[in-house]
C-alpha cells in the first residue's frame, strides 16, 4: 500500500477534477483482474471476485478528492481571487504555495509583509474571498493567458515522512483511503467485494449518494481521515482521537449513528489480530458513511478511520502505522462472510 | 541570469537565523571559495562573513559591498509534552502564515516540524477572525519529549525551508530572499567586473544581525575601514492594500535606489547617473527617516562612510513565499558593477 500513498497524495485532484487521481489507480488495478468502470459522476466502481460467493453487497469506499481553490476573478493588477472548494480554515491559506490543475502554474497566495500591516490588520487573518493568488503576472492580461475563471489550484503537493513515523501531505485526506483499498484490490480475496472511489466527498459526498444508488450495497466501510486533535494543551477528552494510536471506530458523529453490529464486529477482528485501535471520543464530523446509511434502500456502515492533524490544509499529519492499521482492519474485516 | 539563479539557490541554501549566523560560515565559505574570485575571506565574533577581491593595484581605494548574512525565523522557548515545541520570533512574522506550515528546526540534527493549527471541532464559532500572536502558537515535531531533548533545547532556531518556485516571467518564490537575493546579486556583480580596467578593492560583506538591530554591519564596516560603501537590501514592491506611496516602487521596474539623510547624497547622485549612462533600469524612492537598513551603521561605522542604497523590490517580505522578480536583482548586479567599474 505504501508505494501508492506518495503517488497518490502528489496528485492534483480537488472535488469536481478527480480525473488525474482516477486514471492513477486504474493504472494500478487494471492488472489485478478485477472489473472496473467509472460512472457519469466520475465515481470509479470496482468489482473484485473472490475465491467465495457473498449473499450481500459488501462496499469499500474512499473519496478521491481532496479540498482545493477555484479561481472566481481576475483583478487588473494579474491578481486571482478564489475560494476554497471544501472546508477550509482561513488560517492555513495565506502566503503558502498553490499549483493549478489545468495549467501547472504555480502560484503563492499573497501575504502583504508584516511591515505595511496596519494595526487593525496585525495579528488577524482576512478571508479567503479577500485573498488574491499571485501567479507572476503584470497583469490581467498575462494572467489571462494562463488561468481562466473556474480554474482550480491545490496546495502544492510537499508529502514528507518526518518524526516519529508520521507522514505529512496536502492530500492524506482521502488518498490514504485509495492507497488501501488498491492495495486490497490487488490481494486476493476470499469473497467478491466492491469498491467505490468517490468524487465530490469535501464539498457534500455527492459522489458517494450516487454510488449508494447505483450499487444499493448491504454493508458499507468507509476509510477516511478524521480529525485528530490531540495536540497540546487540549485535555484528552477533547482529542477526539491521537496519531499514533491506530484506526479510529466511531460510535456516532454528526452524520451518522454506526452500526453497532459492525462496530462490535471490527473491535473484535481488531483485538483478535492485534491490530491497534481506539474510539473517537468526541461527536464531530461526518463523512460519507451517513449518505450510504440513508441511500438507495439504506446500509449497515462503518467508518475505519485515520487519526489526522491538520485535516484540510497543505500539512494533513498522519502516522504509517495507523494508516497500516486500517488497511490491515479493513482486509480482516473483509475476510467475514456476512452471510 | 543563469549564473544568478545558481548563487540564489546556493545562498538561500544555510541556514542563518539572527544570532545564529554562525551555522552558515561552513557552508558560505566553501561555496564562495568555489566561485574563485575572492583574495581574502574571514569571519567576525558577531555572526558576519566577508571576502574581498584585490584590483592589484597598489594603494587601491576599498568599496564596501554589504548585504546581510541573518534571516528571519524562530528560536524554540520550551519543550513541551507530546513533543510540542513552543518558539519566539526573531524579526517580525505574522502569526496567521503559520498554521500547518512546516520550518526546518536545527538541533542537534536538523528535523523537520510542522506549526498545530486547531482543529475545527475545538474551535469557537468566530476564532478564525480573531487575533492571533506567534507565541500561542506551536510546533509539531512527531517526536515523542525524551528523543526531542536529545535533538533540541531552548535556544535552538527554526526557520523556513526555502524552496524556490518560478512563477510567471523571471518571478521566483522562495524564503530568506530577505537578504540572502542581495548576498547573491553582489557576487553576480563582481563577477561581471573587468578585473583588468578596476580601479578598486571590493569587500563583500555578509553581515549579520540585520534584522535585530544592524550589529553586524557596524562592526565589519569599522572592521574593513573601506572608502565607501553600497548597502544592498529587499524593499517592499508595491502590492494591492500597500500605502499609497509604495506606487511607485514595483516589482519588475529595477532595483530601487533610495534618497535618505541616512545615505550620501553625492555618493547616490553618482550612482543614479552611472545607472543612466549605462541604461539600466532604477527606480527611486525615499527614506525621510530611517531606511530600515544596513545604510546608518554601515555610513556611520568609524569615522563615516559615504554610502548608498539600492534595494531588489520584494513580495510577501518576511514569509515563506517572498516574491522577486529576477530581473530586477540582475539589473541591482549591473548597477552595482558598473558604478564599481566606472571608478
Amino acid at each position: 500500500m505504501m508505494k501508492y500513498l506518495k503517488k497518490y497524495c502528489d496528485i492534483l485532484g480537488p472535488s469536481g477534477m478527480e480525473d488525474a487521481v482516477r486514471e492513477a489507480i486504474i493504472e494500478d488495478i487494471k492488472g489485478s483482474g478485477c472489473e472496473y468502470e467509472t460512472d457519469p459522476m466520475g465515481n470509479l466502481i470496482v468489482f473484485k471476485k473472490g475465491k467465495q460467493r457473498r449473499d450481500k453487497k459488501v462496499l469499500f469506499s474512499a473519496h478521491m478528492d481532496e479540498v482545493g481553490f477555484m479561481v472566481k476573478f481576475i483583478d487588473e493588477e494579474g491578481y486571482i481571487w478564489f475560494d476554497a472548494v471544501g472546508g477550509i480554515d482561513r488560517r492555513v491559506v495565506s502566503g503558502r504555495r498553490v499549483l493549478f490543475c489545468e495549467s501547472g502554474i504555480n502560484g503563492v497566495v499573497a501575504s502583504k509583509a508584516i511591515h505595511m500591516q496596519t494595526p487593525e490588520e496585525k495579528g488577524k487573518c482576512e478571508p479567503i474571498s479577500e485573498m488574491r493568488i499571485d501567479i507572476g503576472a503584470k497583469d490581467r492580461e498575462e494572467a489571462k493567458q494562463y488561468i481562466t475563471v473556474g480554474d482550480c489550484c491545490v496546495f502544492t503537493p510537499n508529502y514528507e515522512e518526518f518524526g516519529n513515523g508520521l507522514v505529512c501531505s496536502k492530500a492524506l485526506d482521502d488518498r490514504f483511503g485509495c492507497a488501501a483499498l488498491v492495495a486490497m484490490i490487488n490481494s486476493d480475496l476470499e469473497y467478491d467485494t466492491y469498491f467505490a472511489f468517490n468524487t465530490c466527498e469535501e464539498i457534500g459526498c455527492d459522489g458517494a449518494k450516487e454510488v449508494a444508488h447505483r450499487l444499493r450495497p448491504d454493508i458499507v466501510f468507509a476509510l477516511e481521515a478524521t480529525t485528530a486533535g490531540d495536540i497540546l494543551g487540549v485535555p484528552k477528552g477533547k482529542c477526539a482521537c491521537s496519531v499514533g494510536s491506530g484506526a479510529v471506530l466511531s460510535i456516532m458523529d454528526r452524520s451518522t449513528i454506526y452500526d453497532q453490529s459492525l462496530l462490535e464486529l471490527a473491535t473484535k477482528v481488531a483485538d483478535e489480530k492485534k491490530i491497534k485501535w481506539q474510539y473517537k471520543n468526541v461527536v464531530a464530523g461526518g463523512n460519507e458513511a451517513g449518505v450510504y446509511q440513508r441511500g438507495a434502500n439504506g446500509a449497515k456502515v462503518l467508518a475505519i478511520s485515520a487519526p489526522a492533524r491538520y485535516i484540510h490544509s497543505q500539512s494533513n499529519v498522519l502516522s504509517l502505522e495507523d494508516i497500516q492499521a486500517v488497511a490491515d482492519l479493513a482486509a480482516a474485516i473483509n475476510e467475514r462472510s456476512f452471510n | 541570469m543563469e549564473k544568478l539563479y545558481t548563487l540564489v539557490e546556493n545562498f538561500t541554501t544555510y541556514p542563518g537565523v539572527s544570532g545564529f549566523e554562525d551555522s552558515a560560515f561552513d557552508g558560505l565559505r566553501a561555496y564562495v571559495e568555489t566561485l574563485g574570485i575572492f583574495d581574502e575571506m574571514g569571519t567576525t565574533s558577531v555572526g558576519s562573513f566577508y571576502a574581498i577581491m584585490r584590483c592589484g593595484k597598489a594603494n587601491a581605494p576599498l568599496v564596501l559591498c554589504d548585504a546581510h548574512l541573518d534571516t528571519i525565523g524562530f528560536v524554540v522557548t520550551e519543550l513541551c509534552e507530546g513533543g510540542f515545541l513552543r518558539v519566539a520570533n526573531i524579526g517580525g512574522i505574522a502569526a496567521k502564515i503559520l498554521p500547518a506550515t512546516d520550518v526546518l528546526i536545527f538541533g542537534k540534527k536538523t528535523i523537520r516540524g510542522i506549526f498545530a493549527s486547531k482543529p475545527p471541532h475545538l474551535q469557537e464559532p468566530g476564532e478564525s477572525e480573531k487575533k492571533m500572536e506567534v507565541t500561542e502558537l506551536f510546533i509539531d515535531t512527531g517526536l515523542p519529549l525524551d528523543e526531542l531533548k536529545k535533538i533540541v533545547r531552548v535556544g535552538t532556531p527554526c526557520a523556513f525551508p526555502c524552496r524556490l518556485t518560478k512563477l510567471l516571467g523571471e518571478n521566483l518564490a522562495g524564503a530568506g530572499f530577505d537578504d540572502r537575493l542581495c548576498g547573491a546579486s553582489i557576487v553576480r556583480a563582481l563577477q561581471m567586473l573587468d578585473k583588468s580596467k578596476l580601479n578598486v578593492d571590493v569587500a563583500f560583506q555578509f553581515s549579520g544581525g540585520e534584522e535585530i538591530g544592524y550589529k553586524g554591519a557596524m562592526t565589519t564596516a569599522y572592521r574593513l575601514n573601506p572608502d565607501k560603501a553600497i548597502v544592498i537590501d529587499v524593499t517592499h514592491a508595491f502590492v494591492p492594500g500597500a500605502p499609497k506611496t509604495r506606487e511607485g516602487v514595483r516589482a519588475g521596474n529595477g532595483g530601487d535606489i533610495c534618497l535618505s539623510p541616512q545615505t550620501n547624497r553625492a555618493w547616490t547622485k553618482y550612482a543614479i547617473s552611472v545607472a543612466e549612462r549605462e541604461g539600466i533600469p532604477y527606480q527611486l524612492s525615499a527614506a525621510p527617516g530611517r531606511t530600515g537598513t544596513n545604510s546608518n551603521a554601515v555610513q556611520t561605522a568609524g569615522s563615516g562612510i559615504p554610502t548608498f542604497l539600492v534595494s531588489i523590490p520584494l513580495k510577501n517580505m518576511h514569509t515563506m513565499s517572498e516574491i522577486v522578480d529576477m530581473n530586477d536583482a540582475l539589473n541591482t548586479s549591473r548597477l552595482v558593477a558598473a558604478v564599481l567599474q566606472s571608478l
